[in-house]
């Protein structure tokens, strides 16, 4: 695991079930639990707090779509790199609000470790290995394509 | 009666013979003719007019003596347009050839549409001698041209208004459609964490192994989720990619030098409904086979193969291992009779066969046309993804 081990991360989750799980998962994979935050404010609070190595981020918080913004914020922080974990990424805008990539819900395991994998080797400042997975998008390859929400079709002209 | 022949009479038409009677039948023919006619004399002040015939008094509703001397002009009122009679004093001026429609008034002071084409009469030596004028009525065309008009307004507008409806149907299911997606993508995750934390929470054993079987099951379902819903079109279903990614999974916890997986699949396109039992299908073959036809670090291989064929899709998942009936039954139970269920919901047909060693598993899904087409028209397959 080059370089991918022992890594401070903060869990930005509003679902508890999702939230625990996945500190279990993180540890297993050898990392620390930095927090684990359910709203914008306590993980733009926890972020100043901890200066995590990563953050993972779901864009739907208790407080509503907020994880973009979040993720805006704690990525200002040039200690830590943020990674959204969605089921929902049709709302990243397209520079990624300073996110490195996208872990797609549900996720697999191995999906998750590849993407800290990736994390980790830009943070080393080395070359990403390919990733090769549906499960994690880095922000490199851009926003995804839909086909149904690309027509736009709210953007033409409204008589 | 506006035709080019009109254009141009000539005075010295007169053909040789009698002239007189020649000039007689001419004004008879004239006079009897149901299209309205005028001649003016240019010659004389203000171009008046010398000659009309019966259909011309009809049709404005004047009497010869009203309209002898006056200019044509006493036809004009408010709504006859300046710029047509503009082109008419222009064509007048140049002693051209003119062809007009023009608001003209009855004595009545109703209004009518007059199509008139007038021509100048030269005489032998070419000088101009009279104006020449044939009307239409064209009042009942431009009703018509009016309320053609008035209908294809109306036309327009309920396309624009149905337009503007199916937008925001459209828009509306757009919206649904996502947050249909992100529902169930979410729901499964939460799925998978829950029975995931039950395992963590399990010691080690049949439990616990059944804990995990049951999120890697789950991990499979997911899997087809995240990519119906990327691919922009949600009704079909691209096997290929499906393989590249389940082979990763498949592959990331064994070791390639003791077990080698292979993989052949063909780029198909499948109804979106049958790709969650697939999925399931596929998973259990294939990890049954890598968990158990190897014990005790025996080497070996499986290979996967999935291709079109005439009847629909055949499926091949085969390994040299220690086969069937030498494996320990309990984990393969359960997998065999999902994998079972799973062939009879597509309607297929599954063969075991035991070579001298391993095992080679046959499937054949029947597939219906390739021809894409609306989830709600296709009950038989909506039927197939409801227990999957």
């Amino acid at each position: 695991m080059s370089g991918a081990e022992g890594l401070r991360i903060l869990v930005v989750e509003d679902e508890a079930l999702i939230a625990l799980e996945l500190q279990c998962l993180l540890e297993d994979l050898g990392h620390v639990i930095a927090g684990v935050a359910a709203s914008s404010a306590e993980a733009i609070e926890l972020g100043r707090a901890t200066s995590p190595d990563i953050a993972l981020v779901d864009i739907h918080l208790i407080d509503g779509p907020t994880g973009v913004e979040v993720a805006r914020i704690l990525s200002l922080d040039p200690r830590t790199s943020v990674v959204f974990m969605t089921a929902n990424d049709k709302r990243i805008p397209a520079d990624f609000a300073g996110a490195l990539g996208v872990i797609a819900k549900p996720y697999s395991e191995r999906a998750v470790a590849g993407a800290l994998r990736y994390v980790a080797a830009i943070r080393a400042g080395g070359q990403p290995e390919p990733h090769g997975s549906d499960g994690f998008r880095p922000a490199s390859e851009g926003v995804a394509e839909d086909a149904l929400w690309s027509q736009k079709p709210w953007a033409g002209a409204r008589p | 009666m506006m035709g080019s022949s009109n254009n141009q009479v000539s005075a010295g038409l007169r053909p040789v013979g009698n002239a007189s009677v020649d000039a007689k039948m001419f004004a008879m023919a004239f006079d009897a003719s149901p299209t309205p006619m005028v001649v003016t004399d240019p010659r004389l002040a203000d171009n008046p007019i010398v000659w009309v015939n019966d259909a011309f008094l009809t049709l404005t509703g004047y009497a010869r003596a009203d309209l002898q001397g006056r200019n044509c002009r006493l036809l004009q009122g408010p709504d006859s347009d300046p710029r047509t009679i503009d082109a008419i004093r222009d064509a007048l001026r140049r002693q051209a050839p003119v062809e007009v429609e023009l608001c003209n008034y009855r004595k009545d002071g109703s209004s009518f549409w007059n199509a008139m084409t007038i021509s100048p009469v030269r005489n032998d030596s070419g000088e101009l001698v009279y104006y020449y004028a044939a009307q239409a009525d064209m009042t009942e065309k431009h009703a018509l041209e009016l309320a053609l008009q008035e209908t294809n307004d109306e036309l327009e507008r309920q396309v624009h208004e149905q337009t503007a409806d199916l937008r925001a149907a459209l828009e509306e299911k757009t919206a649904l459609l996502h947050e249909v997606d992100h529902r169930v993508k979410n729901n499964l995750q939460v799925i998978s964490s829950l029975v995931l934390l039950k395992a963590r929470r399990t010691p080690q054993g049949e439990a616990r192994d059944a804990l995990q079987g049951m999120a890697e099951r789950i991990g499979a379902l997911s899997m087809v989720h995240r990519m119906l819903y990327s691919a922009g079109d949600v009704t079909r279903f691209n096997l290929e990619e499906f393989a590249d990614d389940f082979m990763s999974d498949l592959t990331a916890g064994i070791d390639p030098a003791r077990t080698a997986v292979t993989a052949e699949v063909d780029p198909i396109s499948l109804p979106a409904a049958i790709a969650a039992p697939l999925a399931l299908m596929l998973h259990e073959l294939a990890t049954n086979a890598v968990r158990h036809a190897f014990p005790n670090d025996r080497e070996g291989r499986v290979s996967i193969s999935a291709r079109r064929c005439e009847t629909g899709l055949r499926l091949q998942i085969e390994d040299d291992g220690i086969g069937r009936n030498a494996a320990a039954p309990n984990p393969a139970g359960f997998g065999c009779s999902l994998v079972e269920m799973v062939v009879k919901q597509l309607r297929g047909v599954i063969t075991w066969h035991e070579p001298g060693s391993g095992t080679r598993v046959e499937i054949v899904i029947p597939l219906q046309s390739e021809s894409p087409r609306p989830a709600t028209s296709a009950p038989r397959e909506a039927t197939l993804g409801q227990a999957g």
